[in-house]
């Protein structure tokens, strides 16, 4: 799609400039943090009065501002909640890649040595880069609904690549490589299955309202139509599962269920999910040994405090090192030996380290962001025009907020841990650039479109004035 | 595509409200992890902070309660602090501290007051969580232990694997927390040791490792019939003069208790004599306690084993195995699974299994009227600047009354002092001191030899100490375990005299 | 105690308060959108549904939202998408000016007619008027309320 012709008709309104003030307010409180964050780390890292990775900081509040001012000149009417949200979810992020070791991740760009904190400021100011063009170009949805299959494909395409071509990365094989870059599909595929099921349930929500096939007291929709989505879930969530990537596939089915319900408002599908889910479960427990090895660290992770269960065991005392308030940034996670107590904690951990430095504050107050983000994607979905858009606003609200709650359920112990990132916190390009684009689309969605021009006086000028516009 | 229905509006509601729900859910784990349960994850040895605290903080010194130097430390070529232990006998109580091999005993369980990481004083404690920058001296610890009374007690154990613990009934305090085989445990703390020692323990089959007098399960045997004589007398199943008419004429053939036979035999001096509770203890007649054991029932045997610590665990310095009555597995009253088993563990067989520490906190609450004091090893904090912070002694459980406990005693002081009592238990006796007990010589199936127990208390009209000692295959209870508490008690008050 | 650790310690809680300060403050945003939400439900100010299309590309029946610029033509970034062989890829805007309806063709090659008249430049327009773009057809009716 090209981005002029999506603003608006030239000529028709001319594009006036809107100031978005609670945005700027928000965002006003977000760079406090970052600048807060930065002098507390610096403080606790050289005591003196430094304000640690200033640069970085300055870089990416200037992009926020950046996106702000750019939806603000296009005068887009979108959501004023999201954009701050999400920035101060990569904020905290960032504060944390700049407080660990820069050594964690590095990459050389020619004659360009990048650390930890600064990959991932190219990764966030490239994530608000989409966010940005997202929200102030896309105008329709069409070209998201009408080729769900070619989306569909192309997802499915790019995860049997990763599995044929992909490397093995701590026994899964989750990261495709092309040239420099590195990737993980998966992030990508979640959001490329939200658009094909919001686009699949949208166009035969009516037919799937009947009940054709009747098996014993379970009333299903004709089964036909019903083929094509389970056909697609179910390959999403088996090539995942045997590319080992659980987190994932468990986000796949949570996203499914929940949008299934809101197209269809019925609960006992749901059941039936979830009952379907818990043997899959069992099944999957059965059949692997690396689910079991999952399942057992879980149930008791003191069993094997130095081996299977280090991380998990780690992490839960870091969450306890940090108490209330936390032990400070920069202060805690204390090395053994050079080595960090969790080697994960920037893709796995990010919320155990903050646990630890920020407190039970924190996690709360992050917890408190996700849910949101959840209710600005909700609250999008119950506005939207159609049921395309209400249920690609509730998909997309729901990939962040789902993934979200099962690593943070993981990193607590209160479910086996999958390996997923902590959306907007954890490092990584595909994460970040994955749920940028989710970001983007629901500002776009969210817009409420151009604000009525003033009336004409009357129709002759009016017909003159559109003219000259043309010209 | 006919609009948005306002059906969605609804299930957007509850989906937001499931939302709600689950951050709320996963908000209530961060706090159980972060406030609720956080202080036993921070202060465990194993926490990486500190870990990387241990590395550099010099542990405080641990002694005996006469000051004797327990653990101390030294520093390596680095400057890195490392531990060291004068003595080996003090193993299954002291542990170790190792920088590879993390650390055991009160090493372990006081690790954060001897690495200073936590200040016996509360407002400094806070202040250090402040600023921690603030430098940290290891605080040291005064224990109860007697260094000489450990040495002679591992000594006494010489090859055979066992354990002595030894306390005073009036404060908890334990003198003695013994067990065999003991390892040098130099070898595990000093950096520049042979990793292959520590390895060869593990594996080692009569597992040294193993802090036999908390940790160790044995089945009691005959001192296990100090249990049900409290729960016989406390629940009035009998009174100290009750006989039962069964018993003389069961000794020759056993006692028939729905098919089986509880054997006995082994006093035939008293045959025609109906035994009461004093002669019964004194010649240990299993048949009389068997019967004792069916008149309590096994219900009133669970409870009252259980007010002694029996089926819970011990609030002792050192983690501790529970003991128990019944495996609970049967359905009759208690746990038991028929009349066969109550009775056999009546006298302390059947499915009846006992630590040394538990054995030992029994003859404590016999000794102290049923009072049974927390057992303790570490009777003070002392900070580094010098302030001391005393634990002071506390009363752990009123398990029964006096009335129960006078009873009991004497027929401990007759199994010691009394005519028939001393073929049981020859060797306990202490010179000059009236002195109570009971020995046991339990069965443990198979071919070998059964354990060693004694358990006991003197002087048994004033009690000063009360002790337990088992020696694995020791043969019956006179041939070593009673000799050896009687060597340990009369080194007591040979020392108590000086 | 040292000021500089007392600073420090200001700073870390200021960290956390700001953190806070944010969520009240979206949760003050929150609160005032559910509140607006409530005074004027429904801002729909007009709908498009179609009646005719020989091609399902919109499907009939389908009903699409008329904000106060709405562009209608086979480009997918138009607020109305017709993929329709005889529709333009700009095909016409309709526009919300004060309080009435206008529609203009936006040169497109087989033109679009409003109850069957060809449309010159700008046509006002009424609830209830049938638009014709390419093959498609489209009423116009009241927004929902």
């Amino acid at each position: 799609m090209t981005a002029a012709a999506a603003v608006a008709p030239r000529g028709i309104v001319r594009i006036r400039p809107r100031l978005r003030r609670r945005e700027a307010m928000l965002l006003l409180i977000v760079c406090a943090v970052l600048g807060v964050g930065g002098l507390s780390l610096g403080m606790t890292t050289t005591d003196t009065v430094t304000v640690a990775g200033w640069q970085l900081l300055v870089i990416y509040g200037g992009a926020l501002v950046a996106v702000h001012l750019a939806q603000s000149l296009a005068g887009r009417r979108t959501d004023q909640v999201l954009l701050p949200t999400v920035g101060l979810l990569g904020g905290i992020g960032l504060l944390l890649m700049i407080r660990l070791p820069q050594d964690l991740v590095a990459q050389d760009l020619g004659s360009l040595h990048l650390g930890l904190a600064q990959l991932q400021t190219v990764w966030l100011c490239l994530g608000l880069a989409v966010v940005g063009v997202l929200a102030v170009a896309v105008r329709s949805d069409a070209w998201l609904r009408m080729y769900k299959y070619t989306w569909a494909l192309a997802g499915l395409t790019l995860l049997v690549l990763t599995f044929v071509f992909g490397i093995d990365e701590g026994g899964a094989r989750l990261t495709l490589v092309v040239g420099p870059f590195s990737g993980q599909p998966s992030e990508l595929l979640k959001v490329i299955l939200v658009i094909f099921l919001a686009g699949y349930l949208a166009e035969y929500r009516p037919l799937l309202a009947t009940e054709r096939t009747v098996i014993g007291p379970i009333r299903l929709p004709p089964l036909p139509y019903l083929v094509p989505m389970l056909a697609m879930v179910a390959l999403g969530m088996g090539v995942v599962i045997v590319q080992r990537d659980l987190g994932a596939a468990l986000l796949f089915y949570i996203v499914f269920l929940v949008l299934l319900y809101i197209a269809t408002g019925r609960t006992a599908w749901v059941g039936l999910g979830i009952a379907l889910g818990a043997v899959a479960s069992v099944a999957l427990y059965l059949a692997f040994p690396h689910v079991r090895e999952r399942v057992s660290v879980w149930l008791d992770p003191f069993a094997d405090p130095l081996g299977a269960g280090f991380q998990i065991v780690q992490a839960l005392h870091a969450f306890a090192r940090g108490g209330l308030f936390g032990v400070g940034l920069g202060a805690g996670l204390p090395e053994i030996a050079g080595n960090l107590p969790i080697p994960a904690v920037h893709t796995d951990f990010p919320l155990a380290a903050i646990g630890e430095e920020m407190g039970l504050a924190a996690v709360l107050g992050i917890l408190a962001l996700y849910l949101v983000v959840l209710e600005r994607g909700l609250r999008i979905a119950a506005a939207a025009a159609d049921p395309f858009r209400a249920l690609l606003a509730a998909g997309l609200a729901l990939v962040v907020g789902a993934q979200a709650l099962v690593i943070a359920a993981g990193d607590l112990r209160l479910m086996p841990l999958t390996g997923i990132t902590l959306p907007f916190v954890s490092y990584g390009g595909s994460s970040i650039l994955a749920n940028s684009l989710v970001v983007g689309l629901l500002l776009a969605i969210s817009d409420r479109g151009i604000e009525a021009p003033a009336p004409p006086r009357t129709r002759g000028p009016v017909m003159r004035a559109l003219r000259r516009g043309r010209g | 595509m006919s609009g948005r229905d306002p059906g969605m509006g609804r299930s957007l509601t509850r989906t937001m409200l499931v939302a709600i729900l689950a951050v709320a859910l996963v908000g209530v784990g961060a706090t159980w992890w972060q406030v609720v349960d956080a202080s036993r994850l921070t202060t465990s040895p194993d926490d990486a902070a500190n870990v990387a605290a241990a590395r550099t903080v010099v542990r405080g010194v641990i002694r005996d309660r006469d000051g004797r130097v327990l653990a101390a430390s030294k520093r390596d070529a680095n400057g890195e602090p490392y531990r060291v232990y004068p003595t080996d006998a003090m193993t299954a109580v002291i542990g170790y501290a190792s920088r590879r091999y993390g650390s055991a005993g009160i090493e372990r369980a006081f690790d954060a007051e001897l690495t200073g990481r936590r200040d016996p004083d509360p407002i400094q404690d806070i202040l250090d969580h402040l600023d921690p920058s603030r430098t940290k001296k290891g605080n040291d610890l005064r224990t109860s232990l007697s260094l000489p009374l450990q040495k002679l007690a591992v000594q006494l154990l010489g090859n055979d694997a066992g354990a002595v613990v030894l306390l005073d009934p009036r404060t908890g305090e334990v003198l003695v927390d013994a067990s065999t085989p003991t390892y040098d445990p130099n070898q595990i703390a000093d950096p520049t040791a042979d990793p292959a020692y520590f390895a060869a323990l593990r594996k080692d089959p009569t597992s040294p490792l193993l802090p036999r007098a908390t940790l160790g399960l044995y089945t009691p045997g005959s001192v296990f019939k100090i249990v049900t004589a409290v729960a016989a007398l406390a629940s009035g199943a009998i009174t100290p003069k009750t006989t039962f008419p069964k018993q003389p004429r069961s000794e020759k053939s056993g006692l028939l208790v729905d098919g089986y036979r509880v054997k006995d035999g082994h006093h035939d001096f008293t045959q025609p004599k109906a035994l009461a509770l004093s002669e019964a203890t004194e010649v240990s007649c299993n048949i009389f306690y068997a019967l004792a054991g069916l008149a309590t029932g096994g219900a009133d045997l669970v409870r009252w084993a259980a007010a002694m610590g029996f089926g819970g665990s011990i609030p002792y310095d050192l983690p501790t195995e529970v003991s128990q009555v019944t495996s609970g597995k049967g359905s009759a009253p208690g746990g038991f699974v028929d009349r066969v088993e109550l009775a056999n563990a009546a006298y302390g067989q059947g499915e009846v299994l006992a630590t040394p520490l538990q054995m030992a906190l029994v003859a404590a609450a016999v000794a102290n009227d049923g009072v049974i004091m927390r057992p303790r090893v570490v009777t003070a904090v002392v900070s580094p600047s010098g302030a001391v912070t005393p634990r002071p002694a506390e009363v752990w459980v009123r398990a029964f009354g006096p009335d129960v406990a006078k009873p009991i005693r004497e027929a401990m002081t007759l199994a010691v002092e009394g005519r028939y009592g001393e073929l049981f238990t020859s060797g306990a006796k202490v010179p000059g001191v009236l002195t109570a007990g009971k020995s046991g010589t339990a069965e443990i199936g198979g071919n070998g030899e059964p354990n060693s127990w004694f358990i006991g208390f003197a002087p048994a009209d004033d009690p000063q100490i009360a002790i337990a000692v088992v020696v694995e295959h020791g043969g019956s209870g006179a041939t070593r375990a009673s000799p050896i508490a009687g060597q340990l008690m009369r080194a007591y008050f040979a020392q108590a005299a000086q | 105690m040292d000021p500089f650790v007392l600073a420090l310690w200001a700073v870390r809680l200021a960290l956390l308060a700001l953190v806070w300060l944010f969520l009240f403050a979206v949760a003050r945003v929150l609160m005032r959108d559910v509140r607006r939400a409530a005074a004027e439900p429904g801002a729909e100010l007009g709908r498009l549904v179609v009646v005719a299309s020989p091609d399902r590309e919109p499907p009939v029946g389908a009903a699409f939202p008329v904000d106060a610029v709405t562009t209608i033509g086979r480009d997918l970034a138009s607020t109305v998408v017709i993929a329709d062989a005889f529709a333009s890829t700009e095909h016409a805007v309709i526009t919300y000016r004060g309080r009435a309806w206008f529609i203009e063709d936006r040169g497109s090659t087989n033109g679009t007619y409003v109850n069957g008249s060809l449309v010159d430049g700008v046509v006002p327009l009424a609830v209830g008027d049938e638009i014709q773009v390419g093959r498609v057809r489209l009423r116009l009716e009241r927004g929902r309320r």
